[in-house]
C-alpha cells in the first residue's frame, strides 16, 4: 500500500488544485484591474493594494450589511439557545401532560422543508407588519433553527445520569434552579454544536432575507453582496475585493474553530 | 421526574413553542389552506378546491423543474456523496492528509452567495477561469457562455453544488470511518487484504448507516434547492435550470399566483416528505446492519 500513495497524493493534489483554483483566483483578482483580470487570468497581480478592500468595505456599503447580519446572528443564535434548551430540559427531565405530543409537534419540524411554509409566512408578516424592520429577520430565524436545536439538546440531556437532577432535587433544588445550575453548566459541548449552525445558517439564509428585506439599510450579507453585485457589475476588481473581505475572516474563524465548525454543521445529520 | 409543579414544564416549553408555532406551524398550515384558493394575495380569495393542483400538474414548466431537480440529485449524488465517500477513503488511508479535510469544508461555511457570484465569474465567458484555462491549453474554441447556454447551465450548477458539499460529505464519511474498530481492518490486512478491498469491503458496509444519511440529504436537499439556482442562472436560459422552489418563488412574488403557488408548496412539501418516509420503511427493514 505504501507505494501507491503518490497514486493518492497526485489524485487528492489534482482534486485541490481544482477546489482552490477559484478561491485564489478570487482573491488575486481582487488586486488587479479589469484589463488584467482579462488578460492575465493566471498570473500575480502587478501591484499589491489593500485600498480595494476599503472600497468594498466603507463606499460598497458592505460594513452596513456586515453589522446587519452580526446583529440577527447575535440575537436569533441567543435566543434559539435559550429557548431550545429550556424546551428540551421539559421534554428530557419531566413527565407531564402532553408532553410526547408537543415533542411530536417540535419533530415535525425537522422534517418540514422551508417551502412549506414561507407563502403563508410573508403574508403573516406582511399582514403584522413584521416585514422590513432592522429585526424582521429574527423570529423566522429563531422558528427554523428550534427543532433541531430542541432535538439535540435534549438527546445531550438524556445522556446525563438521572441522580445529577433528584440529588438536586433532594437539595431542594427549584426546576429552574435544576435548569440554570445543573442542565445548563452540563450543556456546554451542546451549546457549541447549536451555536454552529444556527449562527452559520443564519449568517448565510438568503430566501426569506431576500423576501423580507428591501430596504437597503436592513440588508444582510447574502442578499446586501447581491445588490452590490448588481449595483457595480462591470467593476469586477471591485467585487473580487468584496467576495474577499467576506470570505477571509470566515476562513479564518473556520480554522481556528474548525472542530467545534464541522461539529455544528455536521452532527445534526448524523444523530 | 416529577415537576415541582404542574405547570412549570409548560412554562418552560413556551418560549420555543410560541416562536415555533407562529413562525413554522401556522403557516405551514396557511399554506395548505391557501392551496385551495385562488388568490393573488390582495383581493377576496376565491374557493377554488383541488383546481390548482390540477392546473400544477398540467404546468410543463412546474413538470420539467421536477426533471431538472432530479437530474441534479442523481449528478450530486456523484459529485458530492460518491465522490465525498472516495476523498474520505483516502484522507482515512493515511496520517497527513487531515489537513486536505479541513480545507476542503471551506465551501460548506460560505454564504452560497458568495459562491454563486463567484462562480458566475468562473463561468465567465470573457474572463472566466475556465476560459483562461482553455485559452491556455490552446483550445479557445471549446469556450462557451457556459450559465447562458441550455445545453450546459444545469451541468454547471451541478458542477458547483459537487464542488460545495463534496467536503461536507467528506466529513460526515471520515466522522463514519474513525468509528470502525481498527482490529477488523487490522485483522483483514494481516490476511493479506489490500487496502482498497478493505475500503469497500469492510469499511464502506460498515458505515452503511452514514451513507444511506448522505443519500436521504442530498436527495431530500437537492428537492429544495433554490440559492445557486436563483442566483447562478435564476431558472434560465428559457426555463432550463428550473428547479421547483424557483418556479414556486417566480410565481408568488413575480406573479402574484399566491394559492397557486401554495400547491407547488405542497407538492415539493410532500415530495420531501414522502422520500423521508420511505426512506425510514427502507431502513426499518435494514436495522439488523452495524449501526455507526
Amino acid at each position: 500500500m505504501k507505494k501507491f500513495s503518490w497514486v493518492f497524493h497526485l489524485l487528492l493534489s489534482i482534486y485541490s488544485l481544482f477546489f482552490a483554483a477559484p478561491l485564489i483566483w478570487m482573491a488575486l483578482s481582487a488586486f488587479k484591474g479589469n484589463d488584467e483580470i482579462f488578460d492575465k487570468p493566471f498570473s500575480l497581480p502587478h501591484s499589491y493594494n489593500f485600498k480595494v478592500f476599503l472600497d468594498a468595505w466603507s463606499v460598497g456599503g458592505l460594513s452596513k450589511y456586515f453589522i446587519n447580519s452580526a446583529l440577527i446572528t447575535g440575537i436569533s443564535t441567543l435566543v434559539v439557545l435559550l429557548s431550545a434548551s429550556l424546551a428540551a430540559f421539559a421534554f428530557s427531565r419531566f413527565d407531564f401532560k402532553g408532553s410526547k405530543q408537543l415533542l411530536m409537534l417540535f419533530m415535525i419540524g425537522l422534517l418540514l422543508p422551508i417551502q412549506s411554509y414561507f407563502i403563508s409566512q410573508n403574508k403573516l408578516f406582511e399582514y403584522l407588519h413584521l416585514k422590513d424592520h432592522k429585526l424582521s429577520l429574527v423570529i423566522p430565524y429563531v422558528g427554523l433553527g428550534i427543532p433541531l436545536a430542541t432535538w439535540l439538546f435534549k438527546a445531550y440531556l438524556d445522556s446525563l445520569p438521572k441522580e445529577l437532577f433528584e440529588a438536586a432535587r433532594v437539595d431542594g433544588g427549584s426546576d429552574f434552579a435544576m435548569y440554570r445550575y445543573v442542565a445548563a453548566p452540563l450543556l456546554k459541548p451542546g451549546i457549541a454544536t447549536v451555536a454552529v449552525f444556527t449562527a452559520l445558517g443564519t449568517w448565510n439564509e438568503f430566501l426569506l432575507a431576500m423576501i423580507y428585506i428591501q430596504n437597503e439599510s436592513y440588508k444582510t450579507i447574502p442578499i446586501g453582496l447581491l445588490t452590490f453585485s448588481s449595483r457595480y457589475s462591470t467593476d469586477y476588481q471591485l467585487l473580487f475585493a468584496a467576495l474577499t473581505v467576506i470570505t477571509i475572516p470566515m476562513i479564518i474563524i473556520y480554522i481556528a474553530f474548525n472542530r467545534q465548525i464541522v461539529a455544528g454543521l455536521t452532527e445534526g445529520s448524523l444523530k | 421526574m416529577k415537576p415541582s409543579s404542574r405547570w412549570t414544564p409548560y412554562l418552560f416549553i413556551a418560549p420555543a413553542l410560541f416562536f415555533f408555532a407562529f413562525a413554522v406551524l401556522l403557516p405551514m398550515v396557511g399554506t395548505v389552506f391557501a392551496s385551495f384558493f385562488q388568490w393573488d394575495g390582495f383581493h377576496e380569495p376565491i374557493f377554488v378546491g383541488f383546481r390548482n393542483y390540477g392546473r400544477a400538474l398540467q404546468d410543463t414548466i412546474f413538470l420539467q423543474s421536477f426533471w431538472h431537480v432530479g437530474i441534479y440529485v442523481i449528478a450530486t449524488i456523484f459529485l458530492e456523496v460518491a465522490i465525498g465517500l472516495i476523498l474520505a477513503g483516502i484522507v482515512t488511508s493515511r496520517k497527513g492528509f487531515n489537513s486536505y479535510r479541513i480545507a476542503l469544508f471551506i465551501p460548506v461555511l460560505l454564504p452560497t452567495v458568495v459562491i454563486s457570484v463567484l462562480w458566475r465569474f468562473v463561468f465567465n465567458a470573457d474572463f472566466g477561469l475556465i476560459k483562461g484555462f482553455l485559452d491556455a491549453i490552446g483550445k479557445p474554441e471549446w469556450n462557451h457562455v457556459w450559465l447562458g447556454d441550455k445545453r450546459f447551465a444545469l451541468l454547471a450548477i451541478c458542477f458547483v453544488s459537487g464542488w460545495i458539499y463534496a467536503g461536507f460529505y467528506l466529513a460526515i464519511f471520515y466522522a463514519g470511518l474513525q468509528r470502525v474498530p481498527k482490529e477488523i481492518t487490522e485483522a483483514a490486512a494481516i490476511d493479506g487484504a489490500k487496502s482498497w478491498k478493505i475500503f469497500w469491503k469492510i469499511k464502506v458496509p460498515m458505515i452503511r448507516r452514514v451513507w444511506e444519511v448522505s443519500l436521504l440529504i442530498c436527495i431530500t436537499g437537492g428537492i429544495q434547492g433554490f440559492d445557486l439556482f436563483y442566483i447562478m442562472t435564476n431558472g434560465g436560459p428559457y426555463y432550463a435550470t428550473e428547479v421547483p422552489t424557483t418556479y414556486m418563488v417566480r410565481s408568488v412574488f413575480r406573479d402574484g399566483e399566491v394559492g397557486f403557488g401554495s400547491s407547488l408548496a405542497v407538492i415539493v412539501t410532500s415530495a420531501v416528505l414522502i422520500i423521508g418516509f420511505i426512506y425510514s420503511k427502507v431502513r426499518a427493514k435494514s436495522a439488523e446492519a452495524v449501526e455507526y
